[in-house]
C-alpha cells in the first residue's frame, strides 16, 4: 500500500556550519519522519573552498554523528547532499569515511552507504564543446571557452534527483551526495513515492534553510515537512516557532533572482500560482506549484580558477587629516608598489572600513565623516613570497604616505601585527549549463557498507 | 510631500546572492495595505533603484512585485562574481543598508 503522506525531517540549511540545536532535532526524531536530510553545501561560500578543495564547516562530525546515530537508532534513510561544501569527489570520500568511523564507533548495525560523484573531467567537456554544443553563461556570464575550462582547477556538475532515486532503489540506508541542488535531496523521496513532482520540488525548496523558513527568525532548528497528493504542510519543531503564510512566502523568494521560477536539471519549477494559507497557527499549508518538464536536460557546472596567493593587512588613520585626503593617501601606496612591482601581475586592492569597504561602488553615502578609518590591504600575487612583499609594501607606504600639509611627521597611518597570509584568491570562473542526454551521466553511484 | 522611512514601512528588508553573480533584495511587508501603497510610489522603479545605489539601469536583472509575500524584489549583477579579491561581502548580505532610510512617498 502507497502511503498517504510522507515526512521528511530537517534541522540545518548548510551542515557543519554550526552544531542543529538538540531539543527541536530530537523532538523531531520522536514523531518518527520518513527520512532526515540535510544540505551539506553551497556556493555562498565563495570559490576559494571549491577551488582549494578544502572544506568550510567545522562541525561537520559532530552534526553527522547526531544525524547517523539518531536516524539509524529509528531505522529512518539519511540524506545528505553536496557532501563538504563542494560536492567535490575528496569531499564525498571523507564524508563516507566520516560515515563509517562513527557507524564503527557506535557500534551501530551493519547498513548500506550510497554515495554518488559530481565532479567533471574537463576533457568531457572539451570533446562536447568541439562537436559545437554550446555552454550557455548563467546569471550574466558569457558562454564558456575551452580557455576558461582549462583555468579552472576543478569544476563540480550540479545533480538532480536522479542519482538519490536509484540509490535508494537500491535499498541504500545512507546517502551521501556529491554536489547537487538544494532542493533535490528533499525532492526525491517524493518523487520516488509517487508524489506530484511540482509540490516535492516546492517542499524541498520551502525546507531547504530548516527553520529560516519560520518565525521568529532561528538558525539550525528542526522542520518537517509533510507532502500528500494534494499539498505540503510545513511543521516546526521549536516550540516557539511558527510556519506562517508571510514566513513561508516570504522564504520561497530567499536567494533567488526571481520568486516565480525554480530551474534545475529536468525541468523548471513554476510558483506564479501558489497558495499559501495557515492550516493551524505553527502550520502553514501550501499549494499550486506547477512542474514544466524540460524540453531540453542541461546541467549547471561549476567552477573555480586560481587567481593568485594572497596576504592582508591592516591599517588604522586617525589624523583628520590624513582621513579627509585617504583617497590621495591610497593613490600613493597604489603608484609606489606600481613603481616598484609593476613588472609582475598582481591584484591590490583597499577596504576602506567607515566608508565603503562593505558596498563598494553601490555605496550612496559620498560624504561620511568618520573619526578614524580602517583599511584592510588585499595583494595578490603569483607566490606567497611576492604577495607578501607586495602587501607588506602597500602597508609601509600608508605609514610613509606624503601628502602636502599633514602635521603629524612620525608617520600617517598606525600599524600592528604583521601582514597576514591570507587563503590563496580564488574566482568563479564556469557558472554554466552543459546539455546532456541522460541526467545520471555526469553522476557515477557506488555503495558500500558501514557498521558492525 | 509628505514621506516614510523604508524602515518604518517595511517587516524584512534584506539582501543575499542569488547564485555567484547576482544579489538579490527583498522587501517585505507586515499588512497589504502598506505593501500597496509602497507598490504605487513606484520608488522602485528600476530607475530609482538605480539611482538609489548609483549605478546603470543595466545591472538590475529582475524586478518584480510577489502579492503572495507582501514583497518586492529586485537583483542586481556583481561587477565580479561573490568571494573574488576585492569583494568584501561574500554572500551579498549587507548590501541592503542603503534601502532602510529610503524615503517613501506618504501623502
Amino acid at each position: 500500500m502507497t502511503k498517504e503522506c510522507l515526512r521528511i525531517m530537517i534541522s540545518t540549511g548548510h551542515l557543519g556550519t554550526a552544531p542543529s540545536a538538540p531539543e527541536s532535532f530530537h523532538r523531531g526524531m520522536e514523531s518518527g519522519p520518513d527520512y532526515l536530510v540535510a544540505d551539506g553545501g553551497s556556493s555562498d561560500p565563495g570559490p576559494v573552498y571549491l577551488g582549494e578543495d578544502i572544506c568550510m564547516g567545522h562541525f561537520a562530525e559532530e552534526e553527522v554523528e547526531l544525524f547517523l546515530t539518531a536516524s539509524r537508532r529509528r531505522g529512518v534513510p539519511l540524506i545528505i547532499g553536496s557532501a563538504g561544501d563542494t560536492g567535490s569527489n575528496s569531499r564525498v570520500r571523507l564524508f563516507v569515511d566520516m560515515v563509517r568511523r562513527i557507524a564503527e564507533q557506535h557500534r551501530l548495525p551493519r547498513f548500506k552507504v550510497g554515495y554518488f560523484y559530481s565532479e567533471v573531467d574537463p576533457d568531457y567537456l572539451h570533446r562536447k564543446l568541439r562537436s559545437g554544443q554550446r555552454f550557455a553563461g548563467l546569471g550574466g556570464f558569457p558562454d564558456l571557452t575551452a580557455e576558461e575550462i582549462d583555468r579552472a582547477t576543478r569544476i563540480v556538475a550540479v545533480a538532480g534527483v536522479h542519482p538519490f532515486v536509484r540509490l535508494l532503489d537500491m535499498g541504500c540506508d545512507v546517502i551521501v551526495g556529491g554536489r547537487c541542488g538544494d532542493i533535490c535531496f528533499t525532492a526525491a523521496p517524493c518523487i520516488r513515492a509517487g508524489f506530484p513532482e511540482a509540490l516535492a520540488y516546492h517542499m524541498g525548496k520551502m525546507i531547504e534553510c530548516a527553520s529560516l523558513v519560520a518565525e521568529p527568525f532561528m538558525g539550525k532548528e528542526t522542520v518537517i515537512g509533510e507532502i500528500t497528493r494534494e499539498d505540503i504542510r510545513i511543521v516546526p519543531y521549536h516550540p516557539d516557532q511558527r510556519c506562517t503564510v508571510a514566513s513561508a512566502a516570504g522564504h520561497s523568494m530567499y536567494e533567488r533572482e526571481n520568486p516565480f521560477y525554480e530551474h534545475g536539471l529536468g525541468g523548471m519549477l513554476d510558483m506564479r500560482d501558489c497558495r499559501y494559507e495557515q492550516a493551524t497557527d505553527r502550520v502553514c499549508r501550501i499549494t499550486g506549484a506547477r512542474w514544466v518538464p524540460a524540453a531540453q536536460l542541461r546541467v549547471k557546472i561549476e567552477g573555480a580558477r586560481k587567481v593568485g596567493e594572497r596576504c592582508m593587512g591592516v591599517v588604522g588613520i586617525r589624523d583628520p587629516f590624513v582621513v579627509r585626503n585617504v583617497d590621495r593617501a591610497i593613490e600613493w601606496c597604489r603608484s609606489s608598489v606600481a613603481k616598484r612591482f609593476g613588472a609582475v601581475p598582481y591584484e591590490l586592492y583597499f577596504h576602506v572600513f567607515g566608508r565603503d569597504a562593505v558596498l563598494k561602488e553601490l555605496e550612496p553615502v559620498k560624504n561620511a565623516s568618520p573619526h578614524e578609518l580602517g583599511i584592510v590591504v588585499e595583494g595578490v600575487a603569483p607566490t606567497g613570497e611576492l604577495a607578501e612583499k607586495i602587501t607588506d609594501f602597500a602597508v609601509r607606504m600608508f605609514f610613509l604616505a606624503r601628502i602636502p600639509g599633514v602635521k603629524g611627521t612620525a608617520g600617517a597611518a598606525a600599524t600592528t601585527k604583521k601582514t597576514m597570509r591570507s587563503s590563496p584568491g580564488y574566482m568563479w570562473n564556469v557558472n554554466h549549463t552543459v546539455p546532456i542526454d541522460d541526467p545520471m551521466e555526469l553522476f557515477p553511484l557506488h555503495t558500500t557498507e558501514a557498521g558492525v | 510631500m509628505a514621506t516614510r522611512k523604508l524602515s518604518e514601512l517595511a517587516g524584512t528588508i534584506r539582501s543575499k546572492n542569488a547564485g555567484v553573480n547576482q544579489i538579490t533584495f527583498d522587501i517585505i511587508f507586515n499588512d497589504r495595505e502598506t505593501y500597496e501603497r509602497v507598490k504605487r510610489s513606484r520608488v522602485f522603479d528600476p530607475q530609482r533603484i538605480a539611482a538609489r545605489f548609483g549605478i546603470p539601469p543595466e545591472r538590475i536583472s529582475d524586478c518584480v512585485e510577489f502579492d503572495p509575500a507582501n514583497a518586492i524584489k529586485f537583483t542586481i549583477y556583481r561587477t565580479r562574481p561573490s568571494g573574488s579579491p576585492g569583494d568584501w561581502d561574500i554572500l551579498g548580505c549587507q548590501q541592503y543598508g542603503p534601502l532602510l532610510d529610503l524615503e517613501v512617498p506618504w501623502d
